[in-house]
């Protein structure tokens, strides 16, 4: 479903975020990206949903080179991505429930359609008192679940999460990693980068741990690998 | 576009209206003030060139024909006249007209006063010629000296080139404010919008990264600068309108000898465009300064 190929990324301003980084990601699997703070992890998720474009090398997503892509197709491709962004990215001028929803009016679904399925999305990660509420009245960590549920709710093939719990406490953040579970057990590929040692350790799933841009390790069932 | 989005896109321009009320009556504002420098200077422009050619249209040629000449070659060189180039009208006042306006003017009868006068008249046949362009009086005035049955010919010499001139800067004058306020209107318009969606560039941002479209983002601008530009111009419209009519009421009642434009076709013509303008300026605003911010 995924496949990097020999891909580097050079910021404008000479960092080197990625360095011949390859890397294969198939349907269905749930894998973790670890690596300390810097090392390109956020970077290679951007990669997948078009925010940055490779300096060198080849990304391409279900066959598609997204390298090569037009601008126009790009929020097509954006649509089939769910992102957990890191900084969580709400629109400030609107309601948690608009923001959720705004996922599917970019599909053009009728407003009651796109207002229950926002509704249900909330649910999930627990959110049903907060409806009306404009980000600024949340939390931290409330906003980060907003982020969860507007990434989830049209159902996409691929779920890239950006330090999800990074804002949670260790329930929310068990909640949170049971709601991805789930999402994974029905089909979507989840793709998650986080610090969260305990997680990564008792979920057994597939570790890609990053270094200053390079792949330091592959483990199928791995663990974080970095002590604290 | 289909029906559910052009609901979505009137949704959120009611919305976006609703939550930026401030933002949203500093853009109606904008448009309103510059929508009124605008109006007054079509306005000022109409009235300076109208004044110009009221002015112009007053400078005429008197040329008086030898008494000796018979009625037969006046008639002649009317006609001949009224074949030159450049001259737009040409009156005819005969030595017998010319008389009876002078009686009238002493308010005696003709009969009499001929023979007051000593059973002659003394007065000569006299032409009065309008130029088609005032600016060829002199010209023309040359031209008509040519002419052996004419004993003189007036035109206000002097006086007509200084006419000219004022009536020239005048004309450069409406220009000249109809160019540095739309200037200045223009600036102050496109400042509002850099603002607007300045401040809206990191939604717009996050927008497109959950996969909407340039058009799903530019539609819902589009819709809201086009309402908050008919406003501004509506508003305008109507300010401009009682304004201009006050204005143009008070400066007939009390500089009588100005000629002041109030046509009704002028005035129609200001306020549609006046209206049509602001929309254009809040749509096309939009969708130009937008155009940066979509490269995302
Ligand atoms: N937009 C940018 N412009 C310039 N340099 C950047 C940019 N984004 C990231 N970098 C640099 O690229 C490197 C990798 O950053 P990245 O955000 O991918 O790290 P990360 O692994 O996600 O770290 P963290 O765990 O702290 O989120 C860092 O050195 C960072 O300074
Ligand atoms: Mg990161």
């Amino acid at each position: 479903m995924i496949q990097l190929t020999n891909v580097s990324k050079i910021y404008p301003n000479g960092a080197k975020a990625l360095v011949d980084v390859s890397l294969r990601i198939g349907k269905g699997e749930f894998v973790f990206l670890v690596g300390p703070s810097g090392a390109g992890k956020s970077t290679l998720i951007r990669l997948l949903y078009r925010e940055e474009h490779p300096s060198r090398g080849l990304v391409s997503f279900n066959g598609q080179n997204l390298v090569r892509m037009k601008e126009r197709e790009v929020p097509f491709l954006r649509r089939k991505i769910g992102v957990i962004f890191q900084d969580f990215k709400l629109l400030p001028r609107k309601t948690v429930r608009e923001n959720v929803g705004f996922a599917l009016e970019v599909l053009g679904l009728q407003r009651h359609e796109v207002e229950v399925r926002a509704e249900k999305a909330l649910e999930l990660v627990g959110l049903t008192k907060k409806l009306k509420a404009f980000p600024h009245e949340l939390s931290g960590g409330e906003q980060q679940r907003v982020c969860v549920a507007r990434a989830i709710v049209n159902d996409p093939a691929l779920l890239m999460a950006d330090e999800p719990t990074g804002n949670l406490d260790p329930d929310t953040s068990w909640e949170i990693m049971d709601l991805l579970h789930n999402i994974n057990k029905k089909g979507t590929t989840v793709v998650m980068a986080t610090h969260a040692k305990d997680i990564v350790d008792q979920m057994k799933k597939r570790v890609v741990a990053i270094e200053q841009g390079r792949i330091a390790r592959d483990d199928e069932k791995g663990g974080y690998g970095y002590e604290l | 576009m289909s029906f559910s989005s052009a609901k979505y896109v009137l949704r959120e321009t009611l919305s976006s209206v609703k939550r930026n009320p401030w933002l949203s009556i500093a853009s109606v504002m904008t448009v309103m003030v510059s929508l009124i420098i605008l109006g007054f200077s079509a306005f000022f422009l109409a009235n300076t060139s109208n004044m110009a050619q009221s002015f112009e249209s007053q400078v005429e040629i008197s040329a008086f024909v030898h008494t000796n000449v018979p009625e037969t070659q006046v008639e002649a060189l009317e006609t001949k006249i009224k074949a030159m180039p450049g001259v737009a009208s040409v009156v005819l006042v005969t030595k017998k007209e010319g008389l009876a306006q002078f009686g009238q003017s002493l308010g005696k009868a003709g009969g009499n006063l001929v023979s007051d006068l000593g059973g002659t008249n003394p007065l000569p046949d006299k032409f009065t010629i309008k130029a088609a362009d005032p600016r060829r009086v002199k010209t023309l005035a040359a031209q008509l000296q040519q002419f052996t049955e004419l004993k003189s010919v007036r035109y206000g010499q002097g006086v007509v080139d200084r006419l000219l001139q004022f009536t020239r800067w005048l004309r450069w004058m409406g220009a000249g404010v109809i160019i540095a306020f739309g200037a200045a209107a223009v600036v102050l318009i496109s400042i509002n919008i850099k603002m607007n969606v300045f401040s809206r560039r990191r939604e717009i941002q996050i927008m497109k990264l959950v996969g909407a479209s340039n058009w799903f983002i530019r539609w819902p601008f589009l819709v809201e600068g086009l309402f908050l530009g008919l406003a501004g111009g509506i508003l305008a419209t109507v300010l401009v309108g009682t304004g201009y009519n006050w204005l143009a009421g008070y400066v007939s009642s009390t500089l009588a000898f100005l000629p002041v434009v109030r046509s009704a076709w002028l005035f129609w013509q200001v306020q549609t465009t006046l209206l049509v303008l602001g929309m254009v300026i809040g749509a096309a605003g939009s969708a130009l300064s937008l155009r940066k911010f979509l490269n995302v």
